[in-house]
């Protein structure tokens, strides 16, 4: 049996094995086992066959073996004769689309010339058009794919064609006439669009873009499970890809679009929109010129009457891409397009506030940055009637709506002349015209409005300060006495104003000082420091009013080019506190200022290496002071968190500084340059007097800062054990123990190298010290386990194995299991002291490592736990879980939730039942389908505790919560689970509406409203 | 398209200019006037370092006091509803108003009935939307107001060219039960309440 005729049989029954069958008529033609001569032989009888079928299925068997074969085997006089074989095939009308996949098959292995592709071009339109006579699918497509490639590779060919035959085009255009399959769609608009934007289209523009057009809008939804993955917006691309690609579409193309934006389908309009857009982007500033007004009339009536939003914005990119490309071209056609904007949007804001005042600046706003021409139009188009109307305005909303108009031009002035310190679009070329024709009158508006109008007008003083803020930027604008008058304008506000309301206009005046700063950084220090530093006394009398300045002042810090000087005041304002005498209150104040700005300019100490005369203008007394027992020691200093302070600004500074740099500091570490020797100080001398104790806390942030390579001033273990000792001791303050016991942390978490670290707690474990024995648990012992584990586990040193596990068997210790308990929540708790900034050793997966070690066995052990100790492994489960991503914890989620359910029903734990809620929360969000079963228990829980119950009260973070995610369930289960609920959950809510907290009613009544809809959610599906 | 809107134009507030709870309350202030910008540089976690410091932490942050619910909050409660022409709330449109709000407590010691009066002041006097934005704030009040509440929303007094017709059918209890069945006005309302926050 030959191989067509084994292909022949199989064709119908199985398609892979004819194909298998092809494939081994290909090899044997390159292996020269088959000559094409006796192939097409013994295919001769079946292409004249009288049976349709078998014709059909011949010419598809030789389009397989042709794509089967290797290039080169087929010579180049044998790869024409098969092309003309096949061609002429098309003449028999079935089987076109084997035809058309054995030419591609053919061109695959030979480029052709020219002529011949032009040859099959005709032959394929004098015998196959139109197209849709083909009623399949799978027919149509091979035939569009070659002719896709015809044009993608005999470019000048066919061109040539169209050139020399006045009639080609509107054949070719007819040819695809009527086509509907989206995939065959796909590969039209990409053929049509190369006659659109490559051939002199003249007197057949329009039936080309009809050929298009009579898609729109595409309506094109693909089926559920849509193999071929082309969705609407695929289609929709190309077709205003189609649509936008000659600028011969505009006569047809406006008109046409434009009738469809009357229509009531938004979506509709958003695609006539979006393909108005595209077209004026392309077509041209001579074409769009002749459109513009027509355009505009149309367009504008989406934005001063929004439907939807989007829409609006679309129609406004519209808008501003019309003025972008008339600013390419000349100035006639700009100026005839912006001439009926300007004059629509001042009669609008006539008006203002309105709805349509507000859409005339949405459009202004929009269209004035495009470029330099617009911006100077508009500005001299509007500006002159927005004064006179500002001027004439009888109410306070008028005159705000028409200034917030104003701050926009402003904007689009500096987008395109820049500001300051860098250029705008237009590049360096200087702002002229318009605006600084009005620059003196604008800043009297302003200045006045924003100095005399009364403190309640809040809405009205922000846009005035607003408005000096863009005005003061704009590049070479205002003088730098103009500029002053602001500054002093704002600093009088935030120092001298009375406090209002949310004190919006202070924290205006504030940040636009600092915006201005960073403009004109020798401005704001010559005008606006002096005023600060008056209201700053050298000493207080108990007054109190300058704390509020101080923020302001520090706030300041946030400017780089002002980061200096702040600092610098600050200093010398502390200095001469302390040797006034000032209160406690204005030194701690000034501290707090201090580092507010060191926090500030974290960065910048970062980056400049040189930061020695911070340490020696700042460190370096402060913990001379610190240490002090003489004049030199403020009373502040006694105070604790005065004392944190001082630790903090200290470790700010020495924490960027070098090794060597800091081991100067490392070895005064606990004497703080006091000349005592060290063992006669805290942690080494637990006998010490009370008032060295204090300075630990000072100590610690000195550790914190130090670098791992910085040495220590005594040996690692013996400043362990030291302070495990001393941490025990029962006199300390609690800040001085919780001090200590972070030294140890960071200790251990630095300074041990990886192997020592293994071995690290041997010491403390064995006798005689023993602290994993349970007959000697006891607080302080149960505090140094927690600060120990927490620097190893940071590290996730293999040593955890051996480690977390005592602390599990702890969990049932009958007297000490519900600290223990509590304290797991201790472990991954993030400290604002060991962190990376501060030079410790964070891997990034010991989450992970903690979570797998402890969380499986938590599980496991609560099954077989005792009634009594069950809930100290959901109190530990839970502090470990509320500060893990939920992405570490989705995968044992099944595994935990029951473990959850049941922390909810705790009394008196209520960080627990926060976590608890919380990951149930996350839970529903990302992996609803665990919670399904458990839908009931769940809502029934989250109630009880939503309500506020006298017998154990939860408190109201807690309920708001619960309302919060029991809010969550309708949305993330499906309605069947949901529904049997809704009754019972509404009913209950009703007394969470009336709860004593507001935050819970609020919470309450968001929740109820999503319960009562749910019944609703069938039925408004559109 | 919408030729059909009683007011195409109205008049807009500004966000920063509708009532808000926390403007002008003292409550927060500081006696300092300090805005408490120097409280995060301690973090105030600090103290659940310690395994036997929580449990006490964990209650005194809720202290006994009762925010009862006031004028503010039912205005919060309506502001945020849709206009049914606009997409703008009733609040930036000032339909709705702080001081047209008035909670009345119960009129005897027995009775533990308060009244909830909302006046709607409609954008123009014609409006015939006047009824549909009075029932979507009873609606919504009905919703988010505990049962001791008896809600009464009218329309202002000469804001309206038929308020007397207006608030007789918002007062009228079955005919506001019949309009509730009306499957078009409830699809309405569902819209209007779909912004409520």
């Amino acid at each position: 049996m030959s191989d067509i005729q084994q292909f022949l049989l199989e064709y119908d029954r199985n398609k892979r094995e004819a194909s298998q069958i092809a494939q081994k008529s290909a090899t044997r033609l390159t292996d020269g086992d088959l000559k094409l001569l006796k192939l097409i032989e013994e295919l001769g009888e079946y292409f004249n066959s009288e049976d349709v079928a078998i014709r059909v299925k011949s010419i598809a068997y030789l389009a397989e073996v042709l794509g089967f074969v290797p290039p080169k085997v087929l010579s180049l006089q044998q790869r024409n004769l098969l092309c003309d074989f096949v061609l002429s095939r098309t003449e028999d009308g079935d089987g076109i689309g084997s035809c058309a996949k054995a030419l591609l098959a053919l061109e695959e292995r030979g480029k052709w010339d020219g002529e011949r592709a032009q040859t099959i071009m005709e032959t394929l339109l004098a015998n196959t058009s139109p197209l849709r006579q083909y009623k399949q699918q799978s027919e149509r497509y091979p035939v569009l794919r070659l002719i896709d490639a015809l044009l993608a590779k005999y470019r000048d060919a066919l061109r040539t064609l169209h050139d020399s035959q006045p009639d080609f085009l509107s054949r070719f255009i007819a040819y695809f006439d009527g086509e509907k399959d989206p995939r065959n769609l796909m590969l039209v608009f990409s053929i049509l669009r190369v006659p659109m934007t490559e051939w002199n289209i003249g007197a057949d523009a329009q039936d080309l873009f009809d050929a298009v057009f009579n898609y729109f809008p595409i309506t094109f939804r693909p089926p559920p499970d849509d193999p071929y993955g082309i969705t609407a917006q695929d289609l929709k691309d190309r077709l205003r890809e189609c649509i936008s690609s000659t600028a011969d579409f505009a006569p047809y193309a406006f008109p046409a679009l434009l009738d469809k934006l009357d229509s009531t389908s938004m979506n509709t309009k958003r695609d006539v929109l979006q393909a108005i857009t595209s077209s004026v982007q392309e077509y041209g500033p001579r074409t769009v010129s002749l459109y513009s007004i027509t355009l505009w009339d149309a367009l504008k009536f989406e934005i001063l009457n929004v439907q939807e939003e989007d829409l609006a914005e679309e129609a406004l990119n519209g808008l501003a891409a019309i003025a972008q490309t008339l600013s390419q071209g000349t100035s006639g056609p700009l100026n005839a397009y912006l001439r009926p904007i300007i004059k629509e949007c001042n009669e609008h804001l006539e008006d203002a506030p309105t709805k349509q005042s507000q859409a005339a600046a949405r459009i202004v706003s929009k269209i004035a940055n495009v470029s330099p021409d617009v911006t100077n139009l508009l500005l001299a188009g509007i500006l002159p009637t927005m004064f006179t109307l500002f001027q004439s305005a009888d109410n306070m909303a008028k005159r705000r709506g028409l200034l917030e108009v104003f701050v926009q031009l402003i904007k689009a002035n500096i987008d395109v002349y820049g500001d300051w310190r860098s250029t705008g679009s237009a590049g360096a070329s200087a702002p002229k015209g318009a605006l600084a024709q009005f620059r003196d009158q604008a800043l009297e508006v302003l200045l006045h409005g924003l100095e005399t109008s009364p403190v309640n007008n809040v809405s009205y003083r922000l846009v005035c300060a607003d408005g000096l803020l863009q005005l003061s930027k704009v590049r070479e604008l205002l003088s730098e006495d103009d500029i002053g008058k602001i500054i002093q304008l704002l600093h009088a506000i935030v120092i001298h104003e009375e406090s209002f309301g949310k004190d919006e206009i202070k924290e205006s005046a504030i940040n636009s000082l600092v915006e201005i700063a960073h403009q004109k950084p020798q401005v704001v220090i010559d005008k606006a420091f002096p005023a600060f530093m008056a209201q700053l006394p050298d000493t207080d009398e108990g007054s109190s009013g300058h704390v509020a300045v101080l923020e302001a002042f520090a706030k300041m810090a946030n400017e780089e080019d002002v980061f200096d000087t702040v600092i610098l005041r600050l200093k010398n304002k502390f200095s001469a506190a302390v040797s006034q005498n000032a209160s406690s209150g204005y030194i701690v104040a000034l501290l707090s200022a201090i580092l507010y700005a060191l926090t500030k300019g974290s960065n910048k100490l970062e980056q400049d290496p040189n930061t020695s005369t911070y340490y020696q203008d700042i460190v370096l007394p402060l913990l001379k002071r610190t240490s002090s027992a003489d004049a030199s020691h403020p009373e502040a200093f006694n105070n604790e968190t005065t004392l944190d302070l001082v630790g903090r600004i200290c470790n700010i500074v020495v924490r960027s500084q070098s090794t060597e740099q800091q081991e100067a500091i490392a070895s005064e570490l606990y004497t703080l340059f006091r000349g005592t020797p060290q063992a006669e100080l805290p942690p080494f001398n637990i006998s010490a007097p009370p008032e060295n104790h204090k300075t630990m806390i000072v100590s610690t942030h000195l550790l914190a800062s130090f670098r791992k390579e910085t040495r220590l001033p005594c040996e690692i273990e013996f400043l362990v054990s030291s302070l495990v000792n001393y941490t025990q001791h029962s006199d300390l303050s609690i800040p001085v123990r919780s001090a200590s016991l972070r030294q140890l942390s960071l200790v251990i978490n630095k300074f041990y190298s990886a192997g020592a670290l293994k071995t690290c707690m041997d010491p403390l474990t064995e006798a005689p010290f023993e602290l994993f024995h349970p007959e000697k648990l006891n607080p302080p012992r149960i505090r140094v386990i927690f600060a120990c584990l927490k620097g190893i586990l940071l590290r996730s040193s293999p040593v955890l194995a051996k480690l977390y596990p005592k602390l599990l068997d702890f969990l049932s210790h009958p007297k000490y299991g519900a600290a223990i308990a509590h304290g797991f929540s201790t472990l991954l708790q993030p400290d604002d002291l060991i962190t990376k900034q501060n030079h410790c050793q964070i891997s990034g997966l010991h989450k992970q490592k903690s979570f797998a070690l402890l969380v499986p066995n938590i599980t496991q052990a609560f099954r077989e736990a005792s009634a009594e100790t069950k809930r100290n492994y959901l109190i530990a489960l839970s502090g470990i879980l509320r500060w893990l991503p939920f992405d570490i914890v989705i995968e044992e989620v099944p595994s935990l939730i029951l473990l959850l359910l049941q922390s909810l029903d705790l009394k008196g734990e209520d960080f627990v039942k926060e976590a608890a809620i919380g990951t149930l929360a996350s839970t529903l969000a990302e992996k609803p389908e665990v919670v399904q079963e458990h839908a009931g228990s769940l809502i029934s829980r989250l109630l009880a505790n939503s309500v506020l119950n006298k017998e154990s009260p939860t408190p109201a973070r807690v309920r708001a919560a619960a309302c919060r995610c029991l809010m969550l369930i309708p949305d993330k289960l499906k309605l069947e689970v949901v529904l049997p609920y809704r009754r019972q959950v509404c009913r209950k809510l009703i007394a969470a509406l009336d709860d004593g907290k507001r935050e819970v009613r609020s919470a309450a009544v968001k929740c109820r409203a999503r319960w009562l809809q749910v019944d609703e959610a069938g039925d408004d599906d559109d | 398209m919408d030729v059909d809107k009683q007011n195409a134009n109205p008049t807009i507030l500004s966000l920063s200019d509708l009532p808000s709870r926390r403007r002008g309350s003292n409550l927060n202030r500081r006696n300092d006037g300090s805005t408490g910008l120097f409280d995060g540089l301690i973090p105030q976690y600090s103290h659940l370092n310690d395994p036997f410091e929580q449990s006490l932490s964990s209650s005194d942050s809720d202290d006994d006091s009762v925010e009862d619910i006031d004028e503010q909050e039912v205005f919060d409660l309506i502001s945020s509803i849709s206009d049914p022409e606009h997409p703008l709330s009733l609040g930036s449109l000032a339909v709705v108003n702080l001081p047209d709000i008035h909670i009345q407590p119960p009129s005897s010691p027995h009775s533990s009935i308060s009244t909830v009066l909302v006046e709607v002041t409609p954008t123009i006097t014609h409006c015939s939307l006047a009824t549909v934005i009075g029932l979507g704030v009873r609606v919504r009040l009905e919703q988010a107001l505990p049962p001791r509440f008896r809600v009464d929303v009218r329309i202002k007094k000469g804001t309206h060219s038929t308020d007397e017709a207006v608030n007789k059918q918002l007062g009228d209890k079955e005919r506001v039960a019949a309009a509730l069945e009306n499957g078009t006005l409830m699809g309405v309302l569902r819209k209007m309440l779909s912004t409520c926050e």
